[in-house]
């Protein structure tokens, strides 16, 4: 199985190398996203990087017939699903929120239905949208390239960095924000900086591995890891970690039984995370005994 | 005896939020290792006003002066009113200590020996691997204690950190917290409801009163005149444990006064 899938590394490395990377980069974001308890964010800046993609087609396609027109490239679609994003990842995240106002789960709701049906309505009358839209929403990964393979390795890399170095006070500012401010903080800016760097990492992901596989890899290493550790720290190793060898292993699955990848590593996470959660379950009802 | 160094200073200050004054005209003079006990009815300021020596709220008017050590904040330990933080990642009581950290120049050989003072200070030594979650309400406050004392703070200001505690727990940490001051020298500035409180630990009192601050030393301020001002107004904040007694001790006219 592993020679076989090794047999296809010329053919799809890119895919693979993008996705491996993409998961351990939203496995990272994920953890202060399951913080926040907001876990449905991911969802909802998945959906809106998708209302961009849409836009951004039916954007180039009244603007110009010309298919080789730079309004109706790549870079242009990633560029409006990285903007709707960054947008919807601001409103869900944004800090302090008066008591008269809308929570952000209403938000985030909001932002998740408003995204998916007019994402669709956009792109219903338009037949390459209509395939292109199936193609984000089916994760396919297949057709990342080695730009995009830099840019998430470049996108990586600086989060661990920033972690690295800043991992506390990330996440005193998502944990305690008054207590983070009175050391002197300025919350609104991590948590606008935050907001923008989730956004761009969904936007570009989205583009290349769809919304299943983003989401997934966003939310679902973190919660698996949360099962494991008992401190916060280990959860900034554990979760690139189950991230990466949960792709690693699905990618060779989905290639030889012929599956779709994206949909293999999200079924695969899971699959661990009900296991290790049934674990968490157990060893919480043994140790009350 | 030279009197200790005047650490914080409001002058004629003025507060509020927007157009909302919540405090006008507060004077008073905090010296080095007094304990300062602020007291009112709810909504009556004195968080507005913790906010303010935080830096968290700017003046509207007035004379707002800390010490250059503590101008940066790096020197000021903060406890807020709740403990029941998001539970949303595991956390052991270590890491939620050293979360205190966050905004000083404290490298790891300095933060391990820190470390271990604050949570021995707050008796949460044996407690250190475990998470935070599994504390009970009065571990988890002296946990956010410990977490303020990391900071090896000179001012120490607490936001009424012994609200929903039972009287064993709030008297536990009331000792712990005046044994440190002695100590570790440090200033405390402690919001509360409780009247006993701080007739018990406090060297200066605040009375937050009708936008208006009555500041000084404890016996000059919680006289039984302005305490009757307090009860009168504190109907659902004081404790009723706290007020009873001193209404006793009132003469009858100012007992039957509606």
């Amino acid at each position: 199985m592993i020679h076989n899938f090794l047999s296809s590394w010329s053919l799809f490395h890119n895919a693979y190398l993008s996705g491996w990377l993409i998961a351990v980069l939203l496995s990272l974001l994920g953890i202060l996203v399951i913080a926040r308890d907001q876990i449905f964010i991911g969802a909802a800046i998945s959906q809106a990087s998708l209302l961009g993609i849409a836009a951004g087609m039916w954007i180039g396609s009244t603007v110009t017939f010309d298919l080789q027109s730079w309004w109706r490239s790549d870079i242009f679609y990633a560029g409006m699903g990285g903007l709707c994003a960054v947008l919807a990842a601001l409103l869900t995240t944004g800090g302090g929120r008066r008591d008269d106002e809308e929570s952000h789960e209403a938000l985030t709701g909001w932002i998740f239905l408003s995204s998916a049906s007019f994402s669709t309505l956009i792109l219903s009358h338009s037949p390459h949208g209509r395939e292109e839209a199936i193609r984000l929403l089916s994760s396919t990964i297949i057709g990342a390239t080695r730009t995009d393979v830099w840019i998430f390795a470049i996108l990586t890399a600086a989060t661990a960095v920033a972690l690295v170095k800043w991992y506390r006070p990330a996440l005193l500012v998502v944990l305690d924000p008054e207590v983070a401010q009175a050391a002197g903080l300025r919350t609104k800016r991590w948590d606008t900086l935050f907001a923008v760097w989730l956004g761009v990492a969904v936007g570009f992901s989205i583009r290349v591995s769809g919304v299943v596989y983003t989401f997934a890899a966003l939310i679902l290493p973190p919660l698996i890891a949360k099962h494991l550790c008992r401190e916060a720290r280990s959860l900034f190793f554990l979760s690139p970690a189950i991230a990466l060898l949960t792709g690693m292993g699905a990618f060779v699955l989905a290639h030889h039984y012929d599956f779709p990848p994206g949909q293999m590593a999200a079924a695969c996470l899971s699959g661990v995370f009900a296991v290790t959660w049934s674990l968490h379950r157990l060893r919480a009802v043994l140790s009350r005994r | 005896m030279e009197s200790p160094e005047v650490i914080l200073r409001m002058k004629e200050l003025v507060l509020g939020y927007g157009q909302h004054l919540v405090l006008r005209r507060v004077n008073l003079e905090v010296r080095a290792g007094e304990r300062w006990f602020v007291l009112g009815p709810n909504g009556s300021g004195k968080t507005t006003l913790l906010r303010a020596v935080l830096g968290l709220v700017r003046p509207h008017a007035g004379e707002l002066w800390l010490h250059p050590e503590l101008a940066r904040r790096e020197r000021i330990g903060f406890v807020p009113q709740r403990h029941d933080l998001l539970s949303s990642i595991p956390m052991t009581v270590r890491e939620f200590v050293l979360l205190g950290l966050v905004g000083t120049a404290v490298g790891k050989r300095e933060a391990a020996p820190r470390l271990a003072w604050a949570l021995e200070t707050m008796g949460l030594q044996e407690c250190a691997r475990q998470s935070y979650w599994t504390l009970s309400g009065g571990q988890r406050q002296r946990a956010l204690v410990a977490r303020a004392l990391i900071r090896r703070p000179s001012m120490l200001v607490l936001d009424e950190p012994t609200s929903g505690l039972d009287m064993a727990t709030e008297e536990t940490l009331l000792r712990l917290l005046t044994a440190t001051s002695h100590s570790a020298p440090c200033t405390v500035l402690f919001v509360t409801h409780s009247l006993a409180l701080a007739m018990r630990y406090a060297t200066h009192a605040a009375l937050v009163l009708e936008g208006h601050v009555i500041a000084g030393p404890q016996q000059t301020v919680l006289t039984p005149n302005n305490l009757v001002r307090l009860a009168r107004r504190d109907t659902d904040g004081l404790h009723p444990l706290d007020t009873f007694p001193l209404l006793l001790s009132l003469p009858t006219e100012s007992r039957c006064d509606p």
